[in-house]
């Protein structure tokens, strides 16, 4: 079942970047990989490039990032075209910590566009478990 | 004390004013009214009032009404009634509804209000430090706000980052995919490092007094020189300091190495590199005991909409993963010590000027 998905990392950290983009690659499913350190690049890309595959893509997206960050992604995510949107999923890649506002993991998890929530660092158990619930 | 506590009185029989006035006026800087609007206008005036004695008795509006007025708008200066009506609504009035500090019985003696002010004078300034260490701590707490959001996203963010690369090393074969891989974590590392070496600058500048010494501005630069020119081959940028010091300037060296350490370390950060001629210039000028320091980058820039909030914590303006935030709230903590400013130009995709004035101490 798990093939050919595309992907989009968004994360600021080069080594978060590479390390999520290798064990994608290691999955053996992935079909095409791109990886952004800006979200509104990403978002602009979302935007304008038209989707072709049955599969949806899978958005590795990280919440805490400077100018854009997770949550303002997802906020102008859900102001795009349903159609362009329905060909997304969006999982969210975060530190939990008892800092972090629990309100703010709340408040995540009710877009409807994200489909759940991973707590970093990633390995390959959260991946496969992502990929198989996809 | 070197400035008279500034008192106001309020009566509307102009010779109990006259008599007041002339028998404090030495000790204190006394205002008069004789009626509330005339007081009201004398209290805008004067911010700063510290003691206020009405009359009880007056056409109009009582002495309780004009307190209870006034503590809403001026809730500082200290209310005292001066009244030779001592009927039990009036002193129930004046202090429930007044919220008076004392009550000062007509005829009164010079003695009864030296007393009743300086009584009054120690409250208000109680009362003033506690407002103060109110606001430093509602700051404290805010700054403490920041810095636990801070702390998991610049150290346990790249923790997290290291740590899901040892995880993926198991699964490398590849020697230089492990290289590349050794070489990120050495940078988050590094990272980390520098925060953790910004975040006790950032401490070391909140608490602790200054220690003058003469300043050198050779001496202080020869040694940032040797560091940053092996920076400036290392990413082939054009490095160059100019220093002019005319006269003796009197200074605390570790703030002042502090903002030269990051103006330079941003400098070299920021470069373009895709451009073919990029430099760093430095231009140190002393002058009539005020310093001029420039220090110029051919760099990245800065968006004009970001330019004002450079200075704030915690802020970056660069979406790669370079800054931690600190550096330029450092540089502005060093120079509100050392009594300078900073003034910023830049041209997105130019470079960046930054030209800090700092008076000897």
């Amino acid at each position: 079942m798990n093939k050919g998905f595309s992907f989009i990392i968004i994360d600021d950290s080069e080594l978060d970047r590479f390390v999520t983009q290798k064990f994608l690659e290691r999955t053996h499913t992935s079909r095409a990989i791109k990886a952004f350190h800006n979200a509104q690049h990403a978002l602009d890309v979302i935007g304008k490039n038209p989707h072709v595959s049955e599969l949806p893509t899978i958005i590795l997206l990280d919440l805490q990032m400077p100018h854009m960050n997770g949550f303002d992604f997802v906020e102008e995510f859900e102001k795009l075209p349903p159609e362009v949107k329905k060909n997304y999923r969006i999982a969210v890649l975060t530190i939990l910590s008892s800092s972090n506002d629990p309100t703010d993991v709340d408040r995540i998890q009710n877009y409807e566009a994200v489909h759940r929530l991973i707590e970093k660092p990633l390995n390959k158990e959260k991946l496969l478990s992502l990929l198989n619930q996809v | 004390m070197s400035e008279k506590i500034k008192v106001l009185y309020v009566d509307d029989e102009p010779d109990n004013l006259m008599g007041f006035k002339a028998s404090l006026r030495f000790d204190y800087h006394i205002l008069t009214a004789v009626n509330v609007p005339q007081a009201l206008e004398c209290m805008a005036a004067h911010p700063d009032i510290r003691v206020v004695f009405c009359d009880q008795r007056m056409p109009g509006k009582t002495g309780v009404d004009f307190f209870e007025e006034i503590r809403i708008d001026y809730p500082l200066p200290v209310r005292i009634m001066l009244t030779a009506y001592t009927d039990v609504e009036s002193i129930i009035g004046a202090i429930n509804k007044g919220n008076i500090f004392r009550f000062v019985k007509k005829p009164w003696t010079e003695a009864d209000i030296i007393g009743a002010i300086e009584e009054a004078n120690k409250f208000y300034i109680a009362n003033s430090m506690l407002i103060i260490k109110n606001h430093e701590l509602e700051t404290a707490y805010a700054e403490l706000n920041k810095f636990a959001y801070s702390v998991s996203h610049d150290i346990r963010g790249p923790l997290s980052g290291i740590l899901g690369a040892i995880n993926l090393a198991s699964e490398i074969d590849n020697i230089d995919e492990m290289k590349e891989m050794l070489f990120l974590m050495e940078k988050s590392v590094k990272k980390m490092d520098a925060y953790v070496i910004s975040m006790h600058d950032y401490y070391s500048l909140q608490r602790g007094e200054l220690k003058i010494t003469d300043i050198d501005f050779n001496k202080v630069m020869d040694e940032l020189k040797a560091i940053y020119t092996v920076l400036a081959k290392v990413k082939d940028v054009t490095f160059n300091v100019t220093i002019k010091q005319n006269g003796i300037f009197r200074s605390d060296y570790a703030p002042l190495r502090l903002i030269f350490n990051n103006l330079l370390s941003n400098a070299f950060k920021y470069q373009d590199r895709d451009k073919k001629e990029k430099s760093v210039e430095m231009i140190v000028e002393v002058e009539k005991g005020v310093a001029t320091i420039y220090v110029k980058d051919s760099g990245i820039g800065i968006l004009g909409s970001h330019v004002g909030e450079i200075f704030n914590l915690f802020y970056r303006s660069n979406s790669l993963e370079v800054g931690s935030g600190f550096g330029l709230y450092n540089v502005k903590s060093a120079l509100i010590k050392l009594n300078g400013q900073i003034e910023v130009q830049s041209v997105l995709h130019e470079g960046t000027t930054f030209k800090v004035i700092i008076p000897s101490i």
